[in-house]
Protein backbone atom coordinates (compact mmCIF):
# COMPACT_ATOMS: atom_id res chain seq x y z
CA UNK A 1 0.00 0.00 0.00
CA UNK A 2 2.71 2.44 0.98
CA UNK A 3 4.95 1.42 -1.90
CA UNK A 4 2.29 2.67 -4.32
CA UNK A 5 2.04 5.86 -2.40
CA UNK A 6 5.33 7.70 -1.73
CA UNK A 7 3.56 10.55 0.16
CA UNK A 8 0.84 8.73 2.04
CA UNK A 9 -0.06 11.59 4.37
CA UNK A 10 -0.95 13.85 1.45
CA UNK A 11 -3.35 11.30 -0.01
CA UNK A 12 -4.93 9.77 3.05
CA UNK A 13 -8.24 11.52 2.41
CA UNK A 14 -8.45 10.28 -1.18
CA UNK A 15 -7.27 6.80 -0.25
CA UNK A 16 -9.98 6.56 2.39
CA UNK A 17 -12.74 7.92 0.18
CA UNK A 18 -11.68 5.53 -2.60
CA UNK A 19 -11.70 2.63 -0.23
CA UNK A 20 -15.11 3.58 1.14
CA UNK A 21 -16.41 3.77 -2.45
CA UNK A 22 -14.69 0.60 -3.65
CA UNK A 23 -15.68 -1.55 -0.66
CA UNK A 24 -19.14 0.07 -0.56
CA UNK A 25 -18.68 0.82 3.13
CA UNK A 26 -21.61 2.33 4.96
CA UNK A 27 -21.94 3.65 8.49
CA UNK A 28 -23.64 1.08 10.70
CA UNK A 29 -27.26 2.00 11.35
CA UNK A 30 -28.27 4.04 14.35
CA UNK A 31 -30.66 1.22 15.24
CA UNK A 32 -27.69 -1.16 15.62
CA UNK A 33 -26.06 1.02 18.27
CA UNK A 34 -29.37 1.84 19.89
CA UNK A 35 -30.24 -1.87 20.16
CA UNK A 36 -26.81 -2.63 21.61
CA UNK A 37 -27.32 0.04 24.26
CA UNK A 38 -30.81 -1.28 25.02
CA UNK A 39 -29.50 -4.84 25.43
CA UNK A 40 -26.85 -3.64 27.88
CA UNK A 41 -29.42 -1.70 29.90
CA UNK A 42 -31.79 -4.68 29.82
CA UNK A 43 -29.02 -6.94 31.14
CA UNK A 44 -28.37 -4.39 33.88
CA UNK A 45 -32.06 -4.36 34.76
CA UNK A 46 -32.11 -8.16 34.88
CA UNK A 47 -29.05 -8.22 37.12
CA UNK A 48 -30.65 -5.72 39.51
CA UNK A 49 -33.94 -7.66 39.43
CA UNK A 50 -32.24 -11.00 40.17
CA UNK A 51 -30.22 -9.21 42.86
CA UNK A 52 -33.51 -7.92 44.30
CA UNK A 53 -34.88 -11.46 44.30
CA UNK A 54 -31.80 -12.68 46.14
CA UNK A 55 -32.28 -9.88 48.68
CA UNK A 56 -36.00 -10.70 49.05
CA UNK A 57 -35.25 -14.36 49.84
CA UNK A 58 -32.36 -13.43 52.15
CA UNK A 59 -34.51 -10.86 53.98
CA UNK A 60 -37.25 -13.44 54.35
CA UNK A 61 -34.79 -15.96 55.81
CA UNK A 62 -33.16 -13.51 58.18
CA UNK A 63 -36.40 -11.95 59.45
CA UNK A 64 -38.04 -15.34 59.75
CA UNK A 65 -35.18 -17.25 61.28
CA UNK A 66 -34.04 -14.72 63.86
CA UNK A 67 -36.96 -15.71 66.12
CA UNK A 68 -36.58 -19.41 65.53
CA UNK A 69 -36.22 -21.77 68.51
CA UNK A 70 -32.66 -22.50 67.44
CA UNK A 71 -31.93 -24.10 70.82
CA UNK A 72 -34.14 -27.02 69.81
CA UNK A 73 -32.01 -27.98 66.84
CA UNK A 74 -28.55 -26.47 67.36
CA UNK A 75 -26.00 -25.79 70.06
CA UNK A 76 -26.10 -22.05 69.42
CA UNK A 77 -27.53 -19.35 67.17
CA UNK A 78 -24.40 -19.16 65.04
CA UNK A 79 -24.38 -22.82 64.00
CA UNK A 80 -28.11 -22.57 63.36
CA UNK A 81 -27.73 -19.55 61.06
CA UNK A 82 -24.84 -21.18 59.19
CA UNK A 83 -27.17 -24.07 58.38
CA UNK A 84 -30.21 -22.06 57.34
CA UNK A 85 -28.70 -18.98 55.66
CA UNK A 86 -29.26 -19.07 51.90
CA UNK A 87 -25.59 -18.84 50.85
CA UNK A 88 -26.50 -19.57 47.25
CA UNK A 89 -28.57 -16.36 47.22
CA UNK A 90 -25.82 -14.38 48.90
CA UNK A 91 -23.52 -15.60 46.13
CA UNK A 92 -26.14 -14.78 43.46
CA UNK A 93 -26.53 -11.29 44.93
CA UNK A 94 -22.76 -10.65 44.83
CA UNK A 95 -22.52 -12.02 41.29
CA UNK A 96 -25.43 -9.86 40.13
CA UNK A 97 -23.95 -6.74 41.74
CA UNK A 98 -20.70 -7.33 39.82
CA UNK A 99 -22.63 -8.08 36.62
CA UNK A 100 -24.56 -4.82 37.07
CA UNK A 101 -21.26 -2.92 37.36
CA UNK A 102 -19.97 -4.67 34.22
CA UNK A 103 -23.11 -3.70 32.30
CA UNK A 104 -23.17 -0.07 33.39
CA UNK A 105 -19.48 0.25 32.57
CA UNK A 106 -20.33 -0.88 29.02
CA UNK A 107 -23.08 1.67 28.45
CA UNK A 108 -22.24 4.80 26.50
CA UNK A 109 -21.53 6.94 29.52
CA UNK A 110 -20.94 4.27 32.13
CA UNK A 111 -17.21 4.98 32.25
CA UNK A 112 -17.93 8.34 33.85
CA UNK A 113 -18.93 6.71 37.11
CA UNK A 114 -16.57 4.99 39.48
CA UNK A 115 -16.96 1.28 40.21
CA UNK A 116 -17.81 2.08 43.83
CA UNK A 117 -20.60 4.48 42.81
CA UNK A 118 -22.13 1.98 40.38
CA UNK A 119 -21.73 -0.88 42.85
CA UNK A 120 -23.32 1.13 45.67
CA UNK A 121 -26.24 2.27 43.51
CA UNK A 122 -26.87 -1.26 42.19
CA UNK A 123 -26.79 -2.66 45.74
CA UNK A 124 -29.15 0.06 47.00
CA UNK A 125 -31.56 -0.61 44.11
CA UNK A 126 -31.43 -4.36 44.71
CA UNK A 127 -32.08 -3.84 48.42
CA UNK A 128 -34.98 -1.48 47.74
CA UNK A 129 -36.45 -3.88 45.17
CA UNK A 130 -35.82 -6.88 47.40
CA UNK A 131 -37.47 -5.25 50.40
CA UNK A 132 -40.48 -4.35 48.24
CA UNK A 133 -40.73 -7.92 46.92
CA UNK A 134 -40.48 -9.33 50.43
CA UNK A 135 -43.16 -6.86 51.58
CA UNK A 136 -45.52 -8.66 49.19
CA UNK A 137 -44.33 -12.07 50.39
CA UNK A 138 -42.48 -12.91 47.19
CA UNK A 139 -39.30 -13.91 49.01
CA UNK A 140 -41.07 -16.88 50.56
CA UNK A 141 -43.08 -17.70 47.42
CA UNK A 142 -40.14 -17.81 45.04
CA UNK A 143 -38.06 -19.82 47.48
CA UNK A 144 -40.92 -22.30 47.87
CA UNK A 145 -41.61 -22.49 44.10
CA UNK A 146 -37.94 -23.15 43.36
CA UNK A 147 -37.93 -25.80 46.08
CA UNK A 148 -40.93 -27.50 44.50
CA UNK A 149 -39.59 -27.33 40.96
CA UNK A 150 -35.94 -28.21 41.59
CA UNK A 151 -35.16 -31.28 43.70
CA UNK A 152 -31.61 -30.04 44.24
CA UNK A 153 -32.71 -26.63 45.59
CA UNK A 154 -33.00 -26.50 49.37
CA UNK A 155 -35.86 -24.12 50.07
CA UNK A 156 -36.50 -22.96 53.62
CA UNK A 157 -39.53 -25.26 53.79
CA UNK A 158 -37.30 -28.22 52.91
CA UNK A 159 -34.65 -27.14 55.43
CA UNK A 160 -37.30 -26.74 58.11
CA UNK A 161 -38.73 -30.19 57.36
CA UNK A 162 -35.25 -31.71 57.39
CA UNK A 163 -34.48 -30.05 60.73
CA UNK A 164 -37.68 -31.15 62.43
CA UNK A 165 -38.47 -34.55 60.95
CA UNK A 166 -35.75 -36.22 63.05
CA UNK A 167 -37.37 -38.73 65.45
CA UNK A 168 -34.02 -40.07 66.62
CA UNK A 169 -33.07 -36.50 67.61
CA UNK A 170 -36.36 -36.00 69.42
CA UNK A 171 -38.06 -33.82 66.82
CA UNK A 172 -41.20 -34.46 64.81
CA UNK A 173 -43.40 -32.47 62.48
CA UNK A 174 -46.98 -33.37 61.71
CA UNK A 175 -50.38 -33.15 63.38
CA UNK A 176 -52.59 -34.86 65.89
CA UNK A 177 -54.93 -37.20 64.03
CA UNK A 178 -56.69 -38.96 66.89
CA UNK A 179 -56.97 -39.15 70.65
CA UNK A 180 -57.00 -42.20 72.85
CA UNK A 181 -59.33 -42.86 75.72
CA UNK A 182 -56.82 -41.17 78.01
CA UNK A 183 -56.57 -37.90 76.02
CA UNK A 184 -54.54 -36.23 78.76
CA UNK A 185 -51.73 -38.79 78.51
CA UNK A 186 -51.55 -40.21 74.95
CA UNK A 187 -52.55 -38.96 71.51
CA UNK A 188 -52.04 -40.32 67.96
CA UNK A 189 -49.76 -38.15 65.84
CA UNK A 190 -48.97 -38.47 62.14
CA UNK A 191 -45.50 -37.19 61.23
CA UNK A 192 -44.19 -35.62 58.02
CA UNK A 193 -43.16 -39.02 56.67
CA UNK A 194 -46.67 -40.41 57.16
CA UNK A 195 -45.83 -42.59 60.20
CA UNK A 196 -48.24 -42.70 63.12
CA UNK A 197 -46.89 -42.25 66.64
CA UNK A 198 -48.37 -42.79 70.09
CA UNK A 199 -47.33 -39.59 71.80
CA UNK A 200 -47.13 -39.29 75.58
CA UNK A 201 -48.30 -35.79 76.48
CA UNK A 202 -48.27 -35.82 80.30
CA UNK A 203 -45.50 -33.22 80.53
CA UNK A 204 -47.00 -30.80 78.01
CA UNK A 205 -48.28 -27.40 79.11
CA UNK A 206 -52.00 -26.66 78.54
CA UNK A 207 -51.15 -24.32 75.66
CA UNK A 208 -49.18 -27.09 73.93
CA UNK A 209 -52.19 -29.38 74.31
CA UNK A 210 -54.45 -26.72 72.79
CA UNK A 211 -52.11 -26.39 69.82
CA UNK A 212 -52.12 -30.15 69.25
CA UNK A 213 -55.87 -30.40 69.61
CA UNK A 214 -56.38 -27.68 66.98
CA UNK A 215 -55.24 -30.20 64.34
CA UNK A 216 -52.83 -27.80 62.64
CA UNK A 217 -49.34 -28.77 61.55
CA UNK A 218 -46.95 -28.49 64.46
CA UNK A 219 -43.35 -29.13 65.41
CA UNK A 220 -42.90 -31.35 68.41
CA UNK A 221 -39.90 -31.56 70.69
CA UNK A 222 -39.35 -34.56 72.99
CA UNK A 223 -37.78 -37.98 72.97
CA UNK A 224 -38.39 -41.17 71.02
CA UNK A 225 -39.09 -43.89 73.57
CA UNK A 226 -39.32 -46.68 71.00
CA UNK A 227 -38.84 -46.23 67.28
CA UNK A 228 -40.15 -49.63 66.19
CA UNK A 229 -43.20 -49.23 68.41
CA UNK A 230 -43.48 -45.53 67.43
CA UNK A 231 -43.78 -44.17 70.93
CA UNK A 232 -42.72 -40.57 71.50
CA UNK A 233 -42.62 -38.53 74.71
CA UNK A 234 -43.56 -34.90 73.98
CA UNK A 235 -41.97 -31.99 75.88
CA UNK A 236 -43.03 -29.01 73.81
CA UNK A 237 -45.17 -28.10 70.81
CA UNK A 238 -44.68 -25.27 68.33
CA UNK A 239 -46.89 -24.31 65.43
CA UNK A 240 -45.49 -24.88 61.90
CA UNK A 241 -44.65 -21.32 60.90
CA UNK A 242 -42.92 -21.76 57.58
CA UNK A 243 -45.56 -20.16 55.40
CA UNK A 244 -46.15 -16.92 53.59
CA UNK A 245 -48.37 -14.95 55.96
CA UNK A 246 -46.26 -15.29 59.10
CA UNK A 247 -44.87 -11.99 60.40
CA UNK A 248 -41.73 -11.40 62.40
CA UNK A 249 -43.94 -10.25 65.28
CA UNK A 250 -45.85 -13.56 65.29
CA UNK A 251 -42.56 -15.45 65.23
CA UNK A 252 -41.25 -13.38 68.10
CA UNK A 253 -44.44 -13.93 70.13
CA UNK A 254 -44.31 -17.68 69.51
CA UNK A 255 -40.69 -17.81 70.61
CA UNK A 256 -41.36 -15.86 73.79
CA UNK A 257 -44.39 -17.97 74.62
CA UNK A 258 -42.54 -21.25 74.02
CA UNK A 259 -39.55 -20.18 76.12
CA UNK A 260 -41.93 -19.20 78.91
CA UNK A 261 -43.68 -22.59 78.77
CA UNK A 262 -40.36 -24.44 78.72
CA UNK A 263 -39.19 -22.48 81.75
CA UNK A 264 -42.43 -23.19 83.58
CA UNK A 265 -42.08 -26.93 82.87
CA UNK A 266 -38.45 -26.85 84.03
CA UNK A 267 -39.36 -24.89 87.17
CA UNK A 268 -42.20 -27.29 87.93
CA UNK A 269 -39.83 -30.23 87.54
CA UNK A 270 -37.25 -28.66 89.84
CA UNK A 271 -39.90 -27.91 92.46
CA UNK A 272 -41.28 -31.44 92.34
CA UNK A 273 -37.79 -32.91 92.74
CA UNK A 274 -37.10 -30.59 95.67
CA UNK A 275 -40.42 -31.62 97.25
CA UNK A 276 -39.56 -35.27 96.74
CA UNK A 277 -36.13 -34.78 98.32
CA UNK A 278 -37.76 -33.10 101.32
CA UNK A 279 -40.31 -35.87 101.65
CA UNK A 280 -37.61 -38.52 101.54
CA UNK A 281 -35.25 -36.52 103.81
CA UNK A 282 -32.35 -36.81 101.34
CA UNK A 283 -29.72 -34.26 100.27
CA UNK A 284 -30.11 -31.80 97.38
CA UNK A 285 -29.14 -33.49 94.08
CA UNK A 286 -29.35 -36.96 95.56
CA UNK A 287 -32.03 -37.96 93.07
CA UNK A 288 -30.19 -39.11 89.98
CA UNK A 289 -30.92 -38.05 86.40
CA UNK A 290 -32.61 -41.34 85.55
CA UNK A 291 -35.38 -40.83 88.03
CA UNK A 292 -36.11 -37.23 86.96
CA UNK A 293 -38.96 -36.57 84.50
CA UNK A 294 -37.93 -37.26 80.88
CA UNK A 295 -38.15 -33.64 79.63
CA UNK A 296 -35.73 -32.44 82.33
CA UNK A 297 -33.05 -34.68 80.80
CA UNK A 298 -33.41 -33.63 77.19
CA UNK A 299 -30.47 -31.45 76.10
CA UNK A 300 -32.60 -29.25 73.88
CA UNK A 301 -35.06 -28.55 76.70
CA UNK A 302 -32.20 -27.72 79.06
CA UNK A 303 -30.78 -25.30 76.48
CA UNK A 304 -34.19 -23.70 75.97
CA UNK A 305 -34.80 -23.27 79.69
CA UNK A 306 -31.22 -22.00 80.22
CA UNK A 307 -30.38 -24.82 82.57
CA UNK A 308 -27.33 -26.08 80.72
CA UNK B 1 -16.25 32.64 2.75
CA UNK B 2 -19.58 30.89 2.36
CA UNK B 3 -21.00 29.96 5.72
CA UNK B 4 -22.05 26.57 4.35
CA UNK B 5 -18.61 25.51 3.15
CA UNK B 6 -17.37 22.43 5.03
CA UNK B 7 -14.58 24.46 6.64
CA UNK B 8 -17.15 26.63 8.42
CA UNK B 9 -19.21 23.78 9.80
CA UNK B 10 -18.79 22.36 13.27
CA UNK B 11 -17.66 18.76 13.74
CA UNK B 12 -21.18 17.72 14.66
CA UNK B 13 -22.57 19.36 11.51
CA UNK B 14 -19.95 17.62 9.39
CA UNK B 15 -20.89 14.27 10.96
CA UNK B 16 -24.56 14.90 10.15
CA UNK B 17 -23.69 15.83 6.55
CA UNK B 18 -21.37 12.81 6.15
CA UNK B 19 -24.25 10.53 7.02
CA UNK B 20 -26.07 11.95 4.00
CA UNK B 21 -23.11 12.45 1.65
CA UNK B 22 -19.90 10.48 2.24
CA UNK B 23 -17.78 13.15 0.47
CA UNK B 24 -18.07 15.30 3.61
CA UNK B 25 -16.01 12.65 5.41
CA UNK B 26 -12.99 14.11 3.67
CA UNK B 27 -13.39 17.21 5.85
CA UNK B 28 -13.15 15.09 9.00
CA UNK B 29 -9.95 13.54 7.64
CA UNK B 30 -8.58 17.00 6.83
CA UNK B 31 -9.33 18.28 10.31
CA UNK B 32 -7.97 15.37 12.30
CA UNK B 33 -5.27 13.67 10.20
CA UNK B 34 -2.37 15.73 11.50
CA UNK B 35 -3.61 15.81 15.11
CA UNK B 36 -4.21 12.07 15.25
CA UNK B 37 -0.95 11.29 13.51
CA UNK B 38 0.88 13.30 16.14
CA UNK B 39 -1.14 11.65 18.89
CA UNK B 40 -0.48 8.07 17.78
CA UNK B 41 3.17 8.98 17.31
CA UNK B 42 3.23 10.21 20.90
CA UNK B 43 1.63 6.98 21.96
CA UNK B 44 4.63 5.21 20.46
CA UNK B 45 3.76 4.33 16.85
CA UNK B 46 6.86 5.89 15.35
CA UNK B 47 7.25 4.23 11.96
CA UNK B 48 5.53 6.40 9.23
CA UNK B 49 4.14 3.34 7.45
CA UNK B 50 2.69 1.99 10.68
CA UNK B 51 1.27 5.43 11.44
CA UNK B 52 -0.49 5.46 8.09
CA UNK B 53 -1.92 1.98 8.64
CA UNK B 54 -3.18 2.91 12.07
CA UNK B 55 -4.63 6.20 10.82
CA UNK B 56 -6.46 4.46 7.99
CA UNK B 57 -8.01 2.01 10.43
CA UNK B 58 -8.95 4.86 12.75
CA UNK B 59 -10.75 6.81 10.05
CA UNK B 60 -12.48 3.73 8.66
CA UNK B 61 -13.72 2.90 12.16
CA UNK B 62 -14.87 6.48 12.58
CA UNK B 63 -16.78 6.27 9.32
CA UNK B 64 -18.39 2.91 10.07
CA UNK B 65 -19.37 4.00 13.57
CA UNK B 66 -20.52 7.54 12.85
CA UNK B 67 -23.98 6.68 14.16
CA UNK B 68 -22.45 5.64 17.47
CA UNK B 69 -21.12 9.15 18.06
CA UNK B 70 -22.86 10.58 21.09
CA UNK B 71 -23.52 14.22 20.32
CA UNK B 72 -23.38 15.13 23.98
CA UNK B 73 -19.63 14.45 23.79
CA UNK B 74 -17.06 16.44 21.88
CA UNK B 75 -16.35 14.88 18.51
CA UNK B 76 -12.63 15.31 19.11
CA UNK B 77 -12.83 13.23 22.29
CA UNK B 78 -14.65 10.50 20.42
CA UNK B 79 -12.17 10.38 17.54
CA UNK B 80 -9.19 10.51 19.94
CA UNK B 81 -10.72 7.57 21.80
CA UNK B 82 -10.87 5.55 18.59
CA UNK B 83 -7.29 6.53 17.76
CA UNK B 84 -6.15 5.57 21.24
CA UNK B 85 -7.86 2.18 21.05
CA UNK B 86 -6.52 1.56 17.58
CA UNK B 87 -2.95 2.37 18.66
CA UNK B 88 -3.28 0.00 21.61
CA UNK B 89 -4.66 -2.81 19.46
CA UNK B 90 -1.87 -2.17 16.95
CA UNK B 91 0.68 -2.86 19.72
CA UNK B 92 -1.20 -5.98 20.71
CA UNK B 93 -1.51 -7.24 17.16
CA UNK B 94 2.16 -6.64 16.50
CA UNK B 95 3.04 -7.85 19.98
CA UNK B 96 5.39 -4.90 20.52
CA UNK B 97 5.93 -2.21 23.09
CA UNK B 98 5.63 1.49 22.21
CA UNK B 99 8.69 2.53 20.25
CA UNK B 100 9.43 5.49 22.49
CA UNK B 101 7.27 8.54 22.90
CA UNK B 102 7.67 11.44 20.55
CA UNK B 103 8.22 14.21 23.02
CA UNK B 104 9.85 17.11 21.29
CA UNK B 105 8.50 19.77 23.61
CA UNK B 106 9.54 18.35 26.95
CA UNK B 107 10.13 21.83 28.38
CA UNK B 108 6.40 22.13 28.55
CA UNK B 109 6.10 18.97 30.60
CA UNK B 110 8.97 20.02 32.83
CA UNK B 111 7.18 23.31 33.32
CA UNK B 112 4.03 21.49 34.35
CA UNK B 113 5.90 19.09 36.56
CA UNK B 114 7.73 21.82 38.38
CA UNK B 115 4.68 24.07 38.69
CA UNK B 116 4.17 25.40 42.19
CA UNK B 117 1.28 23.09 43.04
CA UNK B 118 3.32 20.04 42.17
CA UNK B 119 6.66 21.21 43.49
CA UNK B 120 6.65 18.77 46.39
CA UNK B 121 6.21 15.86 44.00
CA UNK B 122 8.50 17.01 41.23
CA UNK B 123 11.68 18.14 42.82
CA UNK B 124 14.19 17.37 40.09
CA UNK B 125 16.84 18.93 37.96
CA UNK B 126 15.35 21.15 35.26
CA UNK B 127 18.22 20.65 32.88
CA UNK B 128 16.98 17.29 31.63
CA UNK B 129 16.37 17.08 27.91
CA UNK B 130 13.65 15.67 25.66
CA UNK B 131 15.37 12.35 25.16
CA UNK B 132 15.53 11.81 28.94
CA UNK B 133 11.81 12.57 29.22
CA UNK B 134 11.16 10.10 26.39
CA UNK B 135 13.18 7.45 28.21
CA UNK B 136 11.43 8.17 31.49
CA UNK B 137 7.98 8.03 29.83
CA UNK B 138 8.81 4.59 28.48
CA UNK B 139 9.58 3.38 31.97
CA UNK B 140 6.48 4.61 33.78
CA UNK B 141 3.21 2.64 33.74
CA UNK B 142 1.30 2.88 30.45
CA UNK B 143 -1.85 4.12 32.24
CA UNK B 144 0.08 7.14 33.59
CA UNK B 145 1.87 7.75 30.33
CA UNK B 146 -1.42 7.92 28.37
CA UNK B 147 -2.87 10.53 30.72
CA UNK B 148 0.31 12.61 30.73
CA UNK B 149 0.42 12.65 26.94
CA UNK B 150 -3.21 13.74 26.65
CA UNK B 151 -2.90 16.39 29.34
CA UNK B 152 0.48 17.93 28.59
CA UNK B 153 0.96 17.31 24.88
CA UNK B 154 -2.55 17.15 23.47
CA UNK B 155 -3.73 19.82 25.95
CA UNK B 156 -6.95 18.01 26.75
CA UNK B 157 -8.91 18.96 29.83
CA UNK B 158 -9.90 16.40 32.47
CA UNK B 159 -13.35 15.81 31.02
CA UNK B 160 -11.97 15.22 27.54
CA UNK B 161 -9.35 12.82 28.91
CA UNK B 162 -12.13 11.05 30.79
CA UNK B 163 -14.10 10.69 27.54
CA UNK B 164 -11.07 9.56 25.53
CA UNK B 165 -9.79 6.97 27.98
CA UNK B 166 -13.27 6.06 29.25
CA UNK B 167 -12.41 6.53 32.89
CA UNK B 168 -14.10 8.70 35.55
CA UNK B 169 -12.94 12.33 35.76
CA UNK B 170 -11.77 11.70 39.32
CA UNK B 171 -9.52 8.90 38.12
CA UNK B 172 -7.96 11.25 35.55
CA UNK B 173 -6.80 13.52 38.38
CA UNK B 174 -5.49 10.59 40.38
CA UNK B 175 -3.64 9.06 37.43
CA UNK B 176 -2.18 12.39 36.48
CA UNK B 177 -0.94 13.07 40.00
CA UNK B 178 0.61 9.61 40.34
CA UNK B 179 1.97 9.74 36.80
CA UNK B 180 3.75 13.03 37.41
CA UNK B 181 5.22 11.66 40.61
CA UNK B 182 6.37 8.47 38.91
CA UNK B 183 7.83 10.46 36.02
CA UNK B 184 9.64 12.81 38.40
CA UNK B 185 11.03 9.83 40.33
CA UNK B 186 12.15 8.25 37.09
CA UNK B 187 13.83 11.45 35.94
CA UNK B 188 15.51 11.85 39.32
CA UNK B 189 16.84 8.32 39.29
CA UNK B 190 18.10 8.85 35.74
CA UNK B 191 19.89 12.01 36.91
CA UNK B 192 21.48 10.09 39.81
CA UNK B 193 22.66 7.32 37.46
CA UNK B 194 24.21 9.89 35.16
Amino acid sequence: MNEKNPHPQKNLKNTLLDRIEREKLQPRSRMFFHSKECVIWALWLISVAVGALAVAISVFVVTHRQYEIYEATHENWFTFMVEVLPFIWVFVFCAMALFAVYNIKHTKKGYRYSVSTILASSIVLSFAGGSALQFFGLGYSIDAILGNQMPIYMSQVKIERQLWQQPEEGRLIGKQVATTVATSSIIIFEDGAGSRWRVEVQELAPKDMTLLASGINVRMLGETMSDPAKIFHACGVLPWMMHKGVTAQQMSDQRESFLQRANQVAQKTENSIADLEKELFIEDGAIDEQTKPICANIAAMRRISNRD
Amino acid sequence: MDADTPQNLTDVQIVAKTLVDKQFFGEIVDRYEAKLKRYIARLGVRNPDDQLDVLQEVFLKVYKNLNAFDRSLQFSSWIYRIAHNEAISWYRKKNVRPEGHLIADSEELIGFLSAKEDAQDADFDKTINASEVNQALLKIDAKYCEVIILRFFEHKDYEEISDILKIPVGSVGTLLHRGKKQLADELNSEAIRM
